[in-house]
Order: C-alpha cells, then structure tokens, then sequence
C-alpha cells in the first residue's frame, strides 16, 4: 500500500507543481489565481471594478474583430439562401403587407385612444432616452443568455434600461462598462418579465426556455383552456416597473400547448438574428404647472372644497327633511285618528244623552203612574168634586205629581 | 508549405483553436433544443493529456477569463474550471503507462462531472445563478460523447500535419 500512496503522492503533486519546460507558472499557482479572481469578483471596490471594465472593453472589442470573418461568412451564406427564397418570400409579403396596411390604421386608432386611457389612469410612459446599438457578441452560453452592446456608460446607458428590436422587447440592461453593456435576454432563465397575456387580460411571469420561447410561470393552464382561439398575444404588464406596459414578446399556442405541462411562449423576434438594438428609458409624464396656473389650481380645489362641505350640509339637511316628513306625516295620521275617535266618542255621547234623556221621561211617566194609583182619586173630576180635573190634562197630571190638588192660600 | 510553417501549425494550433473556439460566435449549442457541448473542456483536455505543454497553463488561464467576459459569468470560474481539467489530465498522464482511450474517455466524464458540479455550486451558492439543469445534463453529456470524436479528429489532425512535416 505503502508504494501507491507515494505514488498517488508524486503524481498529484507533479499534476499540480511541475511546470513543464516552457511554462512560467504552475498550475497551483494558476488556480489559486484564479480563485483569488473569484473572491475579488465579490468585493466591490473601485480599482478592481475599473480594471474589469477595462478587460472586457478589451476582451468585448477582440471578440468582435475575431467575429468579423465569421459574421462575414454568415451574412454571406444568409444573403444566398435569401435570393433563393425570393420569389416566394415576395408573393407571401405581398399579401401579408395588404393585410397589415388595413391593420395599421386601425392599430393607430387605438393607439390614440390607448395613450389617452393611459394619461387617465396616470400610467402613460414618455421616452427618456434613446439610443440605437450594434450587437457585438451574441454568443450564447448554457449558463447566461445575453449579447454585448457597442454602447457604454459614454452614451448614458444605465442598468436596467430596456432594449427593443423595432418595437418587441429583447431584455434588459444588465451590465454596463464604459464603451459596451451586457443585454440580458427574455430568453434567459434568469430573466424574469412581468407579462399579461391577451385578450384573457391574465397576469404572470415568464422566464426563458430555450433560444426561441419563453415558460410562463404562476399560471395554470386549466384558466386558459375556455379560450377559443388558437393564439394569445403575451406584452409585458408594466407590474412592477421593471418594464413599461404593452410591450410585445410573443404568442402562445394553444394547440401546441394542450400536451404540454409548461405554457410556452414562441418569440416574436430571433434573438441569434440581431443585428441592432434599440435601448430607451421611460418615465412618466410630467405635467409642467406654471406659477399662475398652481393659483388658479389653487383656488379651484378651494372651491372644490367648499362645494363638497356644502353638499355634505346639503345631504345632511336633506337627511333631516326626510326625517322631519317622516315625523309629520305620523303626527297627521296620529291626529287623523284622533280626530277620528273624537267623532265617535261624540256620537257615543249623543246617543247616550238620548237615552238618559227617554230614561228620564220615562221615569217621570213611572212616578206619575205610581202617584197616578195612589192620588189619582184625590185628583180625578167626579160628579161630587167638579171643581178637579179632568184624566188626561196636564192640570190631572200636575196634581197626581204634586199628591194632591194644590191648596190654595187664602 | 514548409516545415516551418507546419511546425508552426503544429504547435500552435491548440491556443489557436482555443482563443478561436471562445472569443469567436461559433457557438456551440448549435440549432437544436437541448443539444450543446463544451468544445475547450474537449480541447484542453486533449491536449494537455496527449501533448503535454502545446497549451500553456497561463493561456488557458487567460482563455478562462475570456470565456467568462463573454458569457457573462464571475470572473475566473471558467479559468479555474480549465486549469482543473489541466490538473487531472496531468495526474491521468502521470499515472498511464499504456494510454487507452476508452479509460480516458471515462476519466475524461467523472473530470467534466466534477468540474460541472464545482461551477453549479459557485453560481448557486455565491451567485444566485438559476440553472437549467436539463440544458447542464444535456451539455455535459454532448461534451462527453464529443470528446471521443474530437480525439479522433485532433489526431488525425497532428498526425497528418506531422506526416506532412516528415
């Protein structure tokens, strides 16, 4: 065992300490280079970050030299296979150019009305900056999808700043040295792009797939499976104002999709075909308010103000009549059945009187009856006593009353 | 063509179709989905194990930064992966007395494995990288399966140069 071990021993040290004829470093020495390159990566100080800018401004620009020949080549193999197509290229840009002539005015139109939809709900983005740029690398590595730009901090590109081919979105600003920047693509999975997808008016992210698509993150596809159509039209949503919104990224295929667990989105450019890319910035509209106009500003929110209390002691006042109505209207119906009552209490009363009234006489009529059987002989006309009264007369009955004729007082 | 000129070629080939291979936009993950390979893992594997010194240690060092300004990765990851593969092509040359390509081509997997796993780490770990892993394992399998073509074809190469030269 002893044997191997050393040998295992000498050669792991010769892999990592002999250094050849010609070489000037070892490899340990390389290696531990190369991670004291990595730790200072790390670190964000102001020379290390100069002499990086400075390395790959050098590197960014050799690559580009070294890619002449090659893009030379491809331009010409692209020209080539472009003449062969021609004619059949030019008979279906025919017709889609008639179609699109019809659109454009329509696009317009609603282009129109969208910028005022846009400045009513205080979401309508100017362009801040603008500038055209050359792709100068767009090689594509597993790890990062991105391409390098010919345009640097110099012309005030900044991090985070959108890049555009025509009017479809390419990705963002990642990095940014002193004559190129770094493009991140919407193709790269690390790239994260707050989407709505059209008409369905439905919110996600999407990240890079592939070369040529995008994954559509957060949402099921059972929320699209009511839609009829084949196509929905994926723009950015502005969420989060990474990217402003509307901006176009691709179309995402229903069909093509059913079998599928991911939501794909198919791009609308080819991103390995760039040539130029547009970068802007964006903010939002400043509306400029002189001193003047702030007065009459000013004065007309005083207005508002004093409107909007009146109409709260309006609506208050209003609150009060209804009750107040409200009120009254009982009191009357109270005193309608009042009054009501009143009447019949009275009609009672009538009725009542009347009866004591007939009681009454026919109490006297009783009394004088009964007085009639005891005093009617003292009163009753006989041939002996002319000088009484006759049955019947009032005088009969005034006598039987008063139990006998009345004396008379000498 | 003279000798010298063949020589020339001979020697320097490696560097050049390294330096070529990175700074150019040949890239290769061709046109397919999932299909990429790692051509200078390919390269310096080859020639550091079969010709010892025909790419110098501080080039590959230097064609790692390359790399990783133009892939926009950490500075020296690319370069730390490379002289890694250089040191296990150095310790596989230190240890074979009979070469036998199946076994460097074996050897060759576990390396790219391993170098793969460091790289992943660093990005995940220390970089917030997301990576696809389907696109890596694809990657590392086309360079794998490469690797043996590419022998084939670098050898074919220096022997014909060689071949030509004597």
């Amino acid at each position: 065992m002893e044997p191997g071990r050393d040998d295992f021993v000498i050669a792991v040290r010769s892999a990592f300490l002999k250094k050849g004829n010609k070489q000037k470093f070892s490899l340990l020495s390389l290696i531990l280079f190369s991670i004291i390159f990595l730790i200072l990566n790390n670190f964000n100080f102001k020379i290390i970050n100069f002499n990086r800018a400075v390395i790959k401004e050098i590197i960014y620009y050799s690559s580009f030299i070294i890619n002449v020949p090659e893009q030379a080549v491809e331009r010409s193999f692209i020209k080539v296979s472009d003449h062969f197509d021609h004619y059949d290229s030019y008979l279906i840009i025919k017709n889609e150019l008639q179609k699109l002539k019809g659109k454009d005015l329509e696009k317009k139109i609603i282009e129109y009305e969208n910028v005022e939809l846009k400045k009513l709900i205080d979401d309508y983005f100017i362009e801040d900056g603008q500038a055209f740029a050359k792709v100068l690398i767009d090689k594509d590595s597993p790890f990062l999808r991105s391409i390098v730009i010919n345009k640097g901090s110099k012309n005030e590109v900044k991090v985070g700043m959108t890049v555009y081919d025509d009017i479809y979105l390419v990705g963002k600003i990642v990095e940014v040295n002193f004559l190129t920047s770094r493009v991140l693509l919407i193709s790269d999975i690390n790239s994260k792009v707050p989407i709505t997808i059209q008409p369905l008016n439905i919110q996600g992210i999407m990240s890079g797939l592939d070369k040529q698509s995008g994954q559509i993150q957060y949402i099921d596809q059972k929320d699209l499976s009511n839609f009829n159509k084949e196509n929905l039209i994926v723009v950015t949503s502005g969420v989060g104002g990474i990217f402003k919104s509307g901006i176009p990224i691709g179309e995402i295929n229903l069909v093509d999709n059913l079998l599928n667990e991911k939501l794909v989105v198919n791009f609308y450019q080819n991103f390995s075909q760039l040539k130029y890319v547009k970068i802007l910035s964006h903010v939002k509209e400043n509306l400029n308010i002189d001193l003047s106009n702030k007065k009459i500003f000013e004065a007309n929110n005083d207005q508002i103000f004093q409107i909007n209390n009146q109409a709260q002691d309006i609506k208050v006042l209003k609150q009060q009549k209804i009750i107040n109505d409200e009120v009254q209207f009982k009191l009357q119906s109270e005193n309608i059945r009042l009054k009501n009552n009143l009447v019949n209490v009275q009609k009672e009363l009538n009725k009542s009187s009347k009866k004591n009234k007939e009681n009454k006489e026919r109490n006297k009529d009783l009394e004088f009856l009964e007085l009639n059987l005891l005093y009617g002989h003292k009163c009753k006309k006989s041939f002996f006593r002319s000088q009484l009264y006759k049955i019947g007369t009032n005088k009969y009955r005034a006598c039987v009353l008063n139990k006998g004729p009345i004396k008379k007082i000498r | 063509m003279n000798n010298n000129k063949k020589y020339f070629l001979y020697k320097h080939t490696p560097v050049i179709l390294l330096f070529t291979s990175i700074l150019n936009e040949i890239d290769f993950n061709l046109e397919f989905r999932y299909f990429s390979f790692n051509f200078a893992y390919i390269l310096i594997f080859y020639y550091s194990l079969k010709r010892e010194g025909s790419i110098g240690y501080v080039l590959i060092f230097i064609a790692g930064l390359f790399n990783d300004v133009i892939n926009g990765l950490p500075m020296g990851i690319s370069s730390l992966s490379y002289l890694l593969l250089c040191t296990a092509a150095a310790y596989l040359r230190n240890i074979t007395l009979r070469p036998n390509l199946i076994k460097d081509w074996i050897y060759f997997l576990i390396t790219i494995l391993i170098l793969n796993f460091i790289t992943y780490t660093y990005l995940i770990l220390f970089i917030n990288y997301e990576i696809d892993y389907f696109v890596q394992t694809a990657n590392i399998i086309g360079t794998f399966l490469l690797y043996i073509v590419f022998s084939f074809i670098f050898k074919f190469y220096d022997n014909f140069i060689l071949g030509r030269s004597n």
